[in-house]
């Protein structure tokens, strides 16, 4: 693939020599590399915009470079430490956290990805009470989806490591030790009724041993203050159910503790799909609430802004590129300068509005 | 009896005709009452007094350096004639401009204080001046006002012109006073905070208390200063059951026993068993600089929310505790 323009970097080989000077400029990713490492977790609109483009390109940025820049140094018989992306609207978390994750799977980590946390704890259909846990919630359809997406951005980590207790299904079903972790994803599938169960299973044992240094794994969950928030799921006799109450959520709030070493916790705190948190809430503490600051401290805030005016340029740039600016004004000074003034050069403001031009 | 009859008669027709009159010029109604005043009307325009022309307004008269207080010594509703100023008030209709002062009854609906301009409260001042005693010389400024008489009593006095003198709203008594100017300490300014509730204004540090339970002024006053008394009193004691404080009750984030502190040390603790460190005292550990700063940079965070300062020092330090330059 040729090189597109002077503003382009395209390096599919390096990920891992980011610098500070490549700001603003974006980098391309395979679309089978795309099928692989993101099945699930791209923003809706930026999987239109590979499909229209034919092509992925994520742009390099401080915030991303900065948190690459910790994951280098980290110092793997330490505990994990949690990196938590925050910004406003439409700045660039969920794109940011990708890039990580791509790094990441570049690089040979094995990936837990979480898009969207708040999906979980709201419009579930079938909520059944749990097998292992008389009191908690299962939510069958979630998991199995999740462990679906999971199996195919793991494939290769799945046959390689081995479960370290029995685990029984039911009458006739069992997992015996020693058996590899894809068993246990294929029962989830196969058998919904199960599949929350294997999703803490699987949460468990990646726990256990990535502790033993075997592989390195990277906790990336979307939304994290879901976790702590309220839900609108209802039992049968409509009393509210806490967010503990649910199996799901309970262990993913184990995951990202900080009790265990050998990889990185990178999470982000959104509004978007949020419930009951006012709209221009985007800071760590109004998201997160007094339980969920009390159980991520301490962690290393990372804000996410608006683009600066170089990345701007470079955006402008990429549209113009592609061919998506139609309009015959787009690439004089005075349209980029009412883009600017439109978009307050905010990413998700300006990609809707380049969508209508 | 005619001469005294015919005097009365005489008076019953000029009555008559007044009344025909002012019927026919107000509203002819019926036939009957058209078909008489024209006889009337030609006799009662000729007696009666012509009607005036309206007179320029007292404005055009009125001088630049005039008394205005003796144009308006009470409150008075407006009166446009006597305002010598072009106000116009009222929402415009499409292309035009607010209505003018002449029958305007915005103007009207509004209350004005034209009986209290500057002038005219000078002169009150000037009358009640005879009435007053001096302003002691010794309390010149505001600190030493407040340094010796912390607490002050807002009361109102109400006169009206009626049957009666008494004015029900003349009882209510507001206490006001700093509690900067009283001697609480850490504990009792936080009891009496909670007991007070919703009469504490934290950011001019002034309680307010507001009684009309009783009928009489007085008794207000003494059931007021009773208040505080008690208010004073019951802050100082400690009972047996504030021991039972939780972390939902305090009113500001407390970093010992904290979770925060917990998660750090518990971090702290598994780094160094990684690294095979065997100082592993908790005294040793809070104390050291990186901690110091982390504790700071949490209650900051917790006590005054989020803003960029806050946030900022809380990474830095949490990346220097953890090691992650």
């Amino acid at each position: 693939i040729m090189l597109k323009g002077m503003t382009r970097l395209v390096s599919r080989v390096h990920k891992a020599k980011h610098g500070e000077q490549h700001v603003g400029q974006h980098y391309n990713i395979s679309i089978q590399e795309l099928k692989t490492v993101f099945p699930h977790g791209l923003p809706p609109r930026f999987v239109m915009q590979v499909k229209t483009f034919n092509e992925a390109c994520l742009m390099v940025r401080k915030p991303a470079l900065e948190l690459l820049h910790y994951l280098k140094n980290t110092n793997f018989a330490h505990p994990a430490v949690r990196y938590v992306l925050y910004g406003e609207k439409g700045t660039g978390k969920t794109l940011s956290l990708c890039h990580i994750i791509h790094f990441c799977a570049k690089q040979d980590w094995l990936i837990l990805h979480i898009p969207d946390a708040h999906l979980w704890v709201k419009n579930c259909r079938d909520l059944l009470q749990s097998t292992y846990n008389k009191q908690r919630f299962d939510q069958p359809l979630e998991a199995s989806i999740w462990l679906k997406n999971f199996k195919t951005a793991n494939e290769r980590f799945l046959s390689q490591i081995k479960v370290q207790d029995k685990y029984v299904w039911n009458k006739r079903e069992s997992t015996e030790k020693g058996s590899p972790l894809a068993e246990v994803v294929e029962q989830g599938i196969m058998r919904v009724r199960n599949a929350t169960d294997a999703v803490g299973i699987v949460l468990k044992e990646l726990k256990r041993q990535s502790s033993l240094g075997v592989f390195r794994l990277l906790v990336a969950v979307d939304g994290v203050n879901a976790l702590w928030g309220r839900t609108t799921l209802k039992r049968e006799d409509k009393s509210p159910i806490t967010p503990e109450e649910l199996a799901l959520i309970y262990n993913l709030r184990k995951m990202v503790k900080n009790d265990w070493q050998g990889g990185a916790i990178v999470l982000t705190v959104s509004q978007t799909g949020s419930l009951f948190k006012p709209r221009k809430a985007y800071l760590p503490q109004e998201l997160l609430g007094k339980e969920g600051f009390d159980t991520l401290d301490p962690f290393i805030p990372i804000l996410v802004s608006n683009y600066n005016p170089k990345e701007f340029e470079g955006c402008i740039q990429y549209y113009l590129e592609n061919n998506w600016l139609q309009h015959e004004k787009a690439h004089t000074e005075e349209g980029k300068k009412e883009l600017l003034f439109l978009s307050n050069r905010n990413p998700g403001l300006l990609e809707r509005l380049c969508a209508y031009l | 009896m005619a001469a005294p009859s015919l005097p009365a008669w005489l008076a019953l027709q000029t009555r008559a005709r007044t009344l025909r009159a002012f019927s026919a010029a107000v509203s002819p109604v019926t036939g009957a009452q058209r078909l008489s005043p024209p006889t009337t009307e030609r006799t009662s325009k000729h007696e009666r007094a012509p009607r005036r022309k309206a007179l320029p307004p007292r404005t055009e008269k009125m001088s630049v350096d005039q008394d205005w207080p003796s144009v308006y010594p009470v409150a008075a509703p407006f009166k446009p004639s006597a305002v010598p100023l072009p106000v116009r008030m009222g929402y415009p209709v499409k292309r035009g401009v607010p209505m003018a002062k002449e029958g305007n009854l915005e103007l009207l609906k509004i209350p004005n204080f034209l009986h209290l301009t500057p002038v005219a409260i000078k002169k009150h001042c000037e009358a009640l001046k005879d009435f007053c005693t001096e302003w002691p010389a010794a309390l010149d400024s505001d600190e030493k006002c407040e340094k010796h008489f912390p607490i002050e009593i807002d009361t109102a006095d109400y006169i009206s012109s009626g049957p009666s003198i008494r004015n029900p709203k003349a009882r209510v008594v507001t206490l006001r006073v700093k509690l900067s100017s009283l001697n609480l300490d850490d504990h009792a300014k936080k009891k009496l905070i909670k007991l007070v509730g919703d009469r504490y204004c934290k950011s001019t540090d002034v309680l307010t208390i507001k009684t009309d339970r009783c009928p009489l002024k007085r008794q207000n006053y003494d059931y007021a200063m009773y208040l505080l008394t008690v208010l004073y009193h019951e802050s100082w004691k400690t009972e047996e059951w504030e021991k039972k404080k939780t972390e939902a009750d305090m009113e500001e984030y407390v970093w010992k026993d904290s979770a925060s502190e917990k998660n750090i040390l518990e971090t702290l603790f598994q780094i160094k068993a990684a690294e095979k460190n065997t100082e592993l005292s908790k005294e040793e550990l809070l104390s050291t600089k990186e901690v110091e700063d982390y504790k700071n940079s949490v209650v900051s965070l917790k006590n005054e929310g989020d803003n960029e300062n806050t946030i900022s020092q809380y990474k830095e330090s949490v990346k220097r505790l953890l090691h992650l330059m």
